[in-house]
């Protein structure tokens, strides 16, 4: 199958923009030439040749090239390609756990119908995956403002969040897939000759199943992607936010800064200022459009091989 | 038309329990105390709380008039669409099957944000106020929601039905059509559309669980207060009435969509096996 993906040209061109981002956001510093904590430092005003301030933050691209800054002054370019990294990483990570989980509830019986899941895949359908994610989130912030926890536990369980909100769904795809190939005539041989069930699995069950894997995995990335984008507009960071207060001292303005420099957090950040500085959210979101539309081209090629399989 | 409450009530049943148990997971994985702090059917935005009934029901309909209108839009759009795109050179098609494919992934929430903005932008440059960009106390506004959330649907049941309407054209009666001296503008409406809109009816889930996504980040980035933004600032019982009040409609829908398309149904299980 690794061959024929080559063959899909579109595949190709959405596996290299990916991978060269992803490459770009690790090693930026050295091939733009450029200090990392020099580049993502606060500026709090803009100075002309004399040493004058001229200007306030937010400032507009003319002003600070190339996509100019939010409110802190901050470059958006460079906390763009320094949050590429995180939020390719967090969301294929996510999806994959979310694959291996519900493949592996769903083989330890496979002949179960789930109805619990059932009931709750059925109820999904009608609340947006973002709401339920919010509600699991904002229950666990509460939580955590009452009673202290560390932040590396606080990470793990809203990445357990995102990965379970995801998985009802699948076990119900799976457990249909898995039912269709556990019938099938040959399989029931393997049985009657006295293999084992975990033999079956792993020599029989899994390999067939392997490209509809590849094909799902890649939905669930982009599906993560998008659930990140909503909750970054809700406010619900992943990674944990702290609050520092802007304004005066007579309209003291608090706002919820997020730790983690990924891009749904940029756009949470900047998402109140949308109408004084649009560009700190269209830059991010086009980047999210970008990423979405090269996972889709791999889609499509994975699809494509999976027709000629066919005929 | 073959409908049997039967099987609704069954689906209703699961769909009970399945927001039943999300309304209580978050207590349960939490602990009760982030739950007790507003009245049991109240909803609160930005530390104002609200009575839940009779708010609910206004908001509903009005939520629903978007959703409906953006569908209705959506789905004429679509079909014109296809329409003219048939009657283009075949190379052509082939530019606009690209291009489909790449609106398709763009972020709801980008095109909302976009089409917010852009509307601004020309307020400013030029002076012309296109429509209202956000609710302002009591004034509820239909033009832009409805057109931003018939965006995504459009080109998706495009997508689709330029699809269908592929394997359509090979198929016999459409020769036969050409045969008797038909024009092809005149069997594509009197006849391949009718066929296709049987199938488009198909998708009707995929589309309409997408289309319930999108209202709830219209809703939040428009700043209306509709029914998903009830949803998404209740608590306990009060979420699980208002889940309920959007899953009875919206599974009767379904439930008579499902038992009208059986003959869709038979070639997946054919496909499964």
């Amino acid at each position: 199958m690794m061959i024929k993906l080559l063959k899909q040209p579109q595949a190709i061109i959405g596996f290299l923009f990916i991978t060269s981002l992803l490459a770009f956001s690790f090693y930026w510093p050295n091939l733009l030439d450029v200090n990392k904590t020099e580049a993502l430092k606060l500026q709090d005003f803009l100075y002309d040749d004399e040493g004058r301030i001229i200007d306030a933050p937010p400032y507009t691209p003319s002003q600070v090239p190339p996509l100019g800054s939010d409110m802190f002054g901050k470059h958006i370019f460079y906390q763009v390609i320094d949050g590429a990294k995180y939020t390719i990483l967090i969301a294929l990570g996510i999806a994959l756990f979310r694959i291996l989980f519900s493949v592996g509830i769903t083989l330890i019986n496979p002949k179960s119908n789930f109805s619990f899941l059932n009931d709750i895949v059925q109820a999904t359908l009608y609340i947006p995956t973002a709401i339920l994610t919010f509600i699991f989130m904002n229950s666990l912030i509460v939580k955590q403002s009452m009673e202290p926890m560390s932040a590396l536990k606080f990470i793990i369980i809203q990445c357990l969040i995102l990965i379970g909100v995801g998985i009802p769904p699948l076990i119900s795809t799976f457990s249909n897939e898995i039912k269709a190939i556990l019938n099938k005539d040959y399989i029931t041989n393997t049985f009657a000759l006295g293999s084992n069930k975990v033999y079956v699995y792993y020599k029989h069950v899994l390999p067939e199943l392997s490209t509809k894997l590849v094909l799902l995995y890649a939905q669930q990335v982009v599906q993560t992607l998008i659930l990140m984008a909503h909750l970054g507009v809700l406010a619900i960071f992943i990674g944990g936010s702290a609050i520092v207060v802007l304004g005066d001292i007579f309209a003291p303005m608090p706002v919820a800064i997020p730790l983690a420099g990924e891009w749904a957090g940029i756009i949470g950040m900047n998402f109140a200022k949308i109408k004084a500085a649009p560009w700190t959210i269209i830059t991010p979101l086009t980047c999210f459009a970008l990423l979405i539309f090269a996972l889709n081209l791999i889609i499509q090629g994975i699809q494509n091989c999976l027709e000629t399989n066919k005929s | 038309m073959n409908f049997s409450f039967r099987s609704y009530l069954k689906r209703l049943r699961s769909i009970i329990f399945g927001i039943l148990i999300i309304g209580i997971m978050p207590a349960l994985l939490f602990g009760t105390n982030t739950q007790v702090e507003q009245n049991v059917w109240e909803y609160s935005i930005k530390n104002f709380k609200y009575p839940l009934f009779p708010d609910v029901f206004e908001k509903y309909q009005y939520s629903m008039t978007i959703f409906f209108g953006a569908l209705l839009i959506g789905l004429t759009a679509a079909l014109i669409l296809t329409f003219f795109t048939t009657l283009l050179p075949r190379f052509l098609q082939r530019v606009v099957y690209g291009l489909l494919t790449f609106f398709e992934s763009l972020p709801d929430l980008f095109i909302v944000v976009i089409l917010q903005f852009g509307i601004i932008y020309i307020y400013r440059s030029s002076g012309v106020l296109i429509a209202n960009v956000t609710n302002v106390y009591n004034n509820p506004i239909y033009l832009l929601p409805i057109l931003t959330l018939s965006i995504l649907p459009t080109i998706q049941l495009f997508k689709i039905a330029l699809l269908l309407m592929k394997d359509e054209q090979h198929k016999p009666y459409v020769t036969v059509g050409r045969a008797i001296g038909l024009s092809r503008s005149y069997i594509t409406i009197v006849h391949v559309f009718r066929n296709i809109l049987t199938s488009l009816v198909q998708y009707y889930k995929t589309i309409f669980v997408f289309m319930l996504s999108n209202l709830f980040i219209v809703e939040y980035v428009f700043n209306l207060n509709g029914i998903m933004n009830i949803l998404l600032n209740t608590k306990g019982v009060a979420f699980m009435v208002t889940a309920l009040m959007i899953a009875i409609p919206f599974s009767l829908l379904f439930e008579i969509a499902e038992s009208n398309t059986i003959k869709g149904n038979r070639q997946e299980g054919v496909e499964a096996a």
